[in-house]
């Protein structure tokens, strides 16, 4: 199938084009995934919910008013998935730890460190870091995506950094 | 070991981001060149930078393969609701209240004239509708039109209740001092008059003293007129009866 409008393939996926909805995975994926990390702050996490995010748009699309926003659409459930998974992590957080299902072991990380470290930020200053380093956005594409100023979302990162930094050095792991 | 300073920690986190102009960047250099702490402070903070780069990188690497394990699993999730929770997906959030409002207008219309059981007299509705409104907005109105009085009275009352406070003392007063002048008007009369019946009882006293030194005075006249008399009777006739003796 040829790359077309968000409009088009969304309404082709209306119809139970799996192709189609694949170019719309292929196309919001990555702000989606990274949406998740800025809230969970955790990789492994993301991409879980990351993909039940997708999935249930799939499902969902017909909820969809306006096919030409399927990209904000799709984002505003990866957020609001991604919350009510950190509530849910942070109310299981005195449970027993559970085995994770055979199947979903990831290699070790050279930056496990770090993902740690950052795991342990608060999510305001968590997301915009995100944006900044993993997306390659500049500070106004990330000012304007939080809807906050540009100095606020410079305030947040130096906070978020020099947090960053406090926690390596607390863990022995400073760059 | 020794901390960065604090003051220089925001500055040398803004040096890393790249949010300092060359002026504030090149004295920072400066600080750095002489301060061992802060210059570890500022290597950390850019080695740190540098693994969020690799660390981004690493995940953007990873995301063909996160993307395919997403579409690997929708091959095995039916589009449920496809055709079935909506017959006509994407119309906007206004288009589909206006045809649903036009939809109920349109049953209600129907459903109207349908079970409408014959055409409605309208001069006798309305006369009849007059007759009700008439009886059942007489005594609000009778009630509404009262209370709004009240109400307005209450208002002017309050409105103005210094000036008719200070009106009424002031008649107060006037009043007083009128009826102060009065009595002393009257008690003056009253003195008056007393002193006048009072000169006119001395006068009277006067008079009848008068009356009795006139009576007096004229009784002693005629006492004296009538000695006079009888003296010169009595010496005439001793003139007569003895006039040899008086020659000589």
């Amino acid at each position: 199938m040829d790359e077309g409008s968000d409009r088009e393939l969304a309404l082709a996926s209306y119809q139970g084009d799996r192709t189609a909805y694949a170019l719309l995975v292929r196309r919001h994926y990555k702000p989606v995934f990274l949406v998740c990390l800025g809230v969970l702050g955790n990789v492994h996490d993301a991409e879980d919910v990351a993909q039940d995010a997708m999935l249930r748009a799939f499902q969902q699309i017909g909820q969809l008013r306006d096919s030409s926003q399927f990209g904000g659409w799709i984002a505003a459930i990866a957020r609001n998935l991604s919350i009510n998974q950190l509530r849910k992590r942070k109310a299981a957080a005195k449970a027993p730890e559970t085995e994770r299902p055979a199947g979903h072991e990831r290699p070790e990380s050279p930056y496990e460190d770090l993902e740690q470290a950052m795991a342990r930020l608060p999510s305001d200053l968590r997301l915009p870091l995100v944006m900044y380093y993993f997306d390659g956005q500049n500070v106004k594409t990330v000012a304007r995506k939080l809807e906050i100023s540009t100095s606020g979302v410079y305030q947040k990162l130096r906070t978020a950094i020099r947090q960053l930094h406090e926690i390596l050095t607390a863990q022995g792991d400073t760059p | 070991m020794n901390g960065p300073c604090p003051q220089m920690q925001d500055r040398i986190a803004d040096y890393v981001l790249g949010a300092l102009d060359a002026q504030q960047a090149e004295a920072l250099r400066e600080h750095l060149n002489g301060c061992d702490a802060c210059r570890r402070y500022a290597r950390n903070l850019k080695e740190q930078s540098k693994s969020l780069v690799a660390f981004g990188r690493q995940i953007e690497a990873g995301m063909g393969a996160r993307q395919n394990r997403v579409i690997e699993a929708l091959q095995n999730v039916s589009p449920a609701e496809t055709g079935t929770k909506r017959g006509f997906p994407f119309i906007g959030g206004f288009m589909r209240m206006a045809i649903a409002a036009a939809l109920v207008l349109g049953t209600g219309v129907a459903i109207g004239r349908w079970t409408a059981p014959r055409p409605v007299d309208v001069e006798q509705l309305r006369a009849d509708m007059e007759t009700s409104l008439a009886a059942s907005l007489r005594p609000a109105v009778q009630e509404a039109v009262l209370a709004q009085v009240d109400q307005r009275l209450q208002a002017g009352l309050s409105k103005n209740e210094a000036k008719l406070r200070t009106e009424l003392t002031g008649q107060i007063r006037d009043d007083v001092q009128r009826f102060a002048a009065q009595a002393a008007s009257n008690s003056e009369t009253l003195v008056e008059r007393r002193f006048f019946e009072f000169v006119q009882l001395v006068e009277e006293a006067r008079l009848r003293d008068r009356q009795h030194v006139v009576r007096a005075l004229e009784q002693m006249e005629r006492n004296r007129y009538r000695d006079r008399t009888e003296v010169r009777t009595g010496l005439a006739t001793l003139i007569e009866k003895k006039p040899a003796t008086v020659q000589q």
